[in-house]
């Protein structure tokens, strides 16, 4: 069991400083707009994953005009307490556990997981395939730091292959054992991380095949199929690969750019046998983003032996009173969970019996009293 | 405002240098021009100069040299049958210090990045393959980087070496000596099972 007992802020966002003990697995907050309630959220997935859901600009997350913020947690995992430190300034961003500076992500990535629901999260159905991919890097990020390592070499060989592609048509030189060479890097990197894409869709498939079954009460049957750009139907190699690129050699000159890889990857969810994000109703697409998201704190409690932490962003009263009871249902006494509302009248009174409730003024938290919202 | 023309060169010569910005560059210039003795300033420009006029990449390994060629190259005592290849001079540097490696070196001088506008050609690879057509050589150690450039070029000069008759051999990558593995993360972990050899 893994609990966030005291969570600290300093300069962080619209945060000059802050400092709140939890002692509740259920937490909301509650707020108007604009007043710190997604920012509560970015800052736990922020220690969770070194990175904020919102922006890739980790200064972004600096309060204007300060030099830094800083980011602080105590939490227990079973019978250990540690500490946890995320500190960005003008020389970049360090984490710590324990005090102790872990200067590399695989180093620090896991110690607690965390599962984002958002309402953007309709766009990983709805959006575009690169909404998708991110969804997927993410993830399988979260449990393997070999995953993110794997990804950025994939990423900077793809660059500079493409670079080398535009210098050809410019110079009209090919230098084909280097091309070669780099298609080699591109290969290996790109089977790896093609099987790990794979595994993983098929293990979240699993799950979220039931968790669709019980939001629709047996009416709708989803299937994630995941559609590798290489096209490989089993035994997917280096070399098998390192082929397929050989034979677009030619393509990808002319064009100078590469066509082909796990950068053109996507994902189809398929429901009684519809594409449902481009055919499906509002309702199939809800569900849909619903059942993955929840399928994925399975996923994680059966890769790390600890469930996550499960922060809920507006999300709630978004949902019909039949999907919240399922979200209740899979985070029940497992996980401890935050939520974010600008009204407590959509959440149900089960929820609120069981949570302690904050509202968040201005950056300013106050603990509520449990009467004013009806609470035995 | 404008700077008088000494000091606008002066910011303008140090921000040719690596990891120097614009606003480095006017704080050393100023440093200079107000707090550094005369005679230190002196002695400055005399070993830019120096560096420059003296030294010299030598014509057989490439390695930064006041001699021609290089002490090491010159050394009848050393092994004449290995060459590694590294990318910088302070890899040599470095590999001397440790007083075990007897052979010879061949400087690259970069690796190969094609965003970085370095092609297999910019880099002292045609003067390896010119130096390995002397019989002598006997192995090539392919000692660069493990960055995804550094293997790049690695991988790329054993494909140029695969018709030739000498055994080439990269340098392993793997877990520091005296930890123990639960302390290696878990990237260079995998590296060292990757690349595991047998004993028995
Ligand atoms: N770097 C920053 N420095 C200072 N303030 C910031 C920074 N980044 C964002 N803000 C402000 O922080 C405030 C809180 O944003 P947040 O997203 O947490 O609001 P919220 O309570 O979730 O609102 P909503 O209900 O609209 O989602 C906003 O007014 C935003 O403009
Ligand atoms: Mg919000
Ligand atoms: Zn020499």
């Amino acid at each position: 069991m893994i609990e966030i007992k005291r969570l600290s802020l300093v300069n962080f966002r619209n945060y000059i400083s802050l400092d709140i003990s939890f002692n509740k697995k259920i937490n909301i907050f509650l707020g108007n707009n604009a007043q710190g309630k997604t920012t509560l959220l970015e800052s736990i997935y922020l220690l969770a994953i070194s990175k904020s859901h919102k922006t890739f600009k980790d200064k972004d997350l600096i309060k204007f005009n300060e030099s830094f913020c800083k980011v602080t947690t105590e939490l227990t995992k079973d019978q250990n307490q540690l500490t946890l430190n995320v500190v960005i300034s003008n020389e970049g961003k360090k984490v710590l556990v324990n005090q102790v500076e872990k200067r590399k992500t695989s180093e620090y990535i896991g110690v607690f997981n965390v599962v984002m629901f958002a309402p953007e999260d309709l766009e990983i159905v709805k959006g575009e395939p690169i909404n998708r991919r991110k969804f997927i890097d993410i993830e399988i990020g979260q449990i393997s730091s070999i995953y993110i390592f794997d990804l950025n070499q994939y990423n900077r060989i793809l660059k500079q292959r493409n670079e080398y592609l535009k210098q050809i048509s410019q110079t009209q030189k090919i230098d084909y054992a280097y091309l070669d060479t780099i298609t080699e890097q591109l290969s290996f990197y790109g089977a790896k991380i093609t099987s790990n894409r794979i595994k993983f869709i098929n293990k979240l498939n699993k799950f979220a095949r039931n968790l669709q079954k019980y939001i629709s009460s047996h009416q709708e049957d989803l299937y994630i199929n995941y559609l590798s750009n290489y096209q490989l139907k089993d035994n997917i190699n280096q070399q098998q690969i390192f082929q397929l690129y050989k034979k677009n050699y030619q393509r990808d000159i002319i064009k100078g750019v590469t066509k082909l890889g796990i950068h053109k990857d996507d994902i189809r969810f398929i429901v009684n046998d519809i594409d449902v994000s481009n055919f499906g109703s509002q309702g199939q697409q809800r569900t849909t983003a619903l059942a993955i998201k929840l399928a994925l704190i399975d996923f994680v409690k059966e890769e790390t032996n600890h469930y996550p932490i499960v922060l809920l962003d507006d999300v709630l009263s978004e949902l019909d009173d039949n999907r919240q009871t399922q979200l209740l249902d899979c985070i029940k006494d497992k996980c401890q969970t935050f939520v974010t509302s600008t009204n407590i009248s959509g959440i149900k009174k089960e929820l609120i019996d069981k949570s302690d409730i904050f509202v968040i003024e201005n950056a300013r938290i106050t603990k509520e009293k449990g009467e004013k919202y009806g609470k035995q | 405002m404008q700077y008088p023309d000494s000091i606008s060169k002066l910011i303008e010569s140090f921000s040719k240098l690596p990891g120097i910005g614009p606003k480095s560059a006017e704080r050393l210039a100023f440093y200079v021009a107000n707090k550094m003795k005369e005679e230190d300033v002196l002695n400055f420009a005399k070993s830019l100069v120096a560096v420059k006029r003296e030294l010299m990449k030598c014509p057989i390994c490439g390695n930064l040299t006041d001699k021609n060629p290089c002490v090491i190259c010159r050394d009848t005592n050393r092994d004449k049958s290995i060459i590694a290849v590294v990318e910088e001079n302070k890899d040599v540097i470095a590999i001397e210090k440790m007083k075990e490696y007897r052979g010879l070196y061949h400087v690259l001088n970069g690796v190969i990045s094609p965003i970085n506008g370095v092609g297999p050609q910019d880099i002292n690879i045609p003067s390896l393959l010119e130096r390995l057509k002397n019989d002598e050589i006997k192995e090539v150690i392919l000692a660069t980087n493990t960055t995804i450039e550094g293997e790049s070029t690695a991988m790329y000069i054993a494909k140029l070496l695969e018709k030739i008759d000498i055994s080439v051999t990269r340098i392993a990558r793997g877990l520091p000596v005296g930890g123990g593995l639960e302390y290696a993360d878990e990237v260079t972990l995998l590296k060292a099972l990757e690349g595991r050899r047998e004993i028995k």
